[in-house]
């Protein structure tokens, strides 16, 4: 998987204001509601998928590649949300924004057994392992954002070692989403390094 | 009536028959969405037809095949639903009847889970799956040679 979102140079103080006071109304409202049905239709692949995996050992590779899509529309939207970048995040499954990089390779076989172990033990190797840690870890991050909206605010900048651990924080996350979605066998590991 | 050459299985990519089969699979689609209502299948498998139709003839001959058989069983289950919302918060009497509705809606549901999972077994592995009736309507849909338009062009450059 890849995942980054590049740290801009200089971030727009403006912009910063404009999405605090009215981010809501005009970024997550609009995107919001069209990735609510677009996610409908997600679960229903997801649910689908499932089951072709368990009898083909393989996940359907447009079902993938729309799960995919779905996810990267999602993070543009969180990317900007979060003030980790600017800008406005585009419509559109196809759509990319500049600065933010998500790609999952597509597995040309799923284990059926690790399927199956996710279904009856994931809660307890997969959620509480890493939820445990990414608690605290998203608790640190959010911290992080605070203080760095008033960096921003000040100084134009974003702390570079600030953007990456949150950025950090979201690789993670996502990683473990990916595995608990069987759309990789690879284990998510204990680390926001990419 | 001239008709598209029939692609053998072995010439369909396995993506295209990953998409003929997930066609039929879209019965389970209100499982999926969390809400057990017949006509969320229907939606579905609309909105998977015109999706996908324009990937290849395969998969609209099976797309459009998997709509039309679900439309007698989605007809069948909302007038259960509806016959039943009405015995529930209208005070209509449980009658043999309505037992009798819901046992030919149970196997008409079973049988099109029957054959829709032979359908879908089949698209994956490349083949044209035939259901009676709607297999010839979609065949002449998804392969039948359309004629051009032999209309005068209204539009014409500059002279």
């Amino acid at each position: 998987m890849t995942f980054d979102i590049k740290r801009q140079e200089t971030f727009s103080r403006g912009e910063l204001i404009l999405r605090t006071l009215f981010g809501w109304l005009y970024i997550v409202i609009p995107h919001t509601f069209i990735l609510l049905f677009l996610a409908i239709w997600g679960a229903i692949l997801s649910f689908i998928s499932w089951w072709v995996v368990l009898f083909t050992a393989r996940y359907p590779q447009s079902f993938f590649e729309y799960q995919v899509k779905l996810l990267r529309w999602q993070w543009r939207l969180n990317a900007v949300t979060y003030n980790l970048c600017d800008g406005y995040p585009p419509f559109g499954l196809d759509s990319e924004l500049e600065g933010i990089t998500f790609d999952v390779e597509y597995p040309e076989t799923l284990s059926r057994g690790t399927l199956l172990l996710r279904l009856f033990f994931g809660f307890f190797y997969i959620l509480i392992p890493h939820g445990f840690i990414l608690y605290f870890r998203m608790l640190w991050s959010f911290i992080l954002m605070f203080l760095a909206w008033w960096a921003v605010l000040f100084t134009g900048e974003y702390p570079a070692s600030w953007h990456e651990f949150n950025v950090g924080t979201f690789r993670w996350a996502t990683r473990v989403n990916l595995y608990w979605s069987f759309m990789t066998d690879e284990y998510p590991p204990f680390s926001g390094k990419p | 009536m001239n008709y598209h050459p029939l692609p053998q299985p072995e010439e369909i990519p396995v993506r295209e028959r990953e998409d003929a089969m997930g066609a039929y699979l879209m019965m389970f689609a209100s499982i999926g969405a969390g809400l057990p209502l017949p006509i969320i299948n229907l939606i579905a498998a609309i909105i998977y037809f015109f999706v996908n139709k324009k990937k290849s003839r395969f998969v609209h001959f099976h797309a459009l095949q998997s709509l039309l058989s679900q439309l007698p069983t989605s007809l069948i289950n909302a007038g259960g639903v509806f016959w039943a919302v009405r015995i529930f918060f209208f005070h209509w009497e449980f009658s043999d009847a309505f037992k009798g509705y819901l046992i030919m809606a149970a196997a008409a549901n079973l049988i099109y889970f029957i054959f829709s999972i032979i359908a879908a077994v089949q698209a994956r592995k490349g083949r044209m799956y035939y259901l009676i009736f709607f297999g010839r309507i979609s065949y002449e849909y998804a392969y039948r040679v359309r004629e051009e338009s032999t209309e005068k062009a209204q539009n014409l450059p500059p002279k």
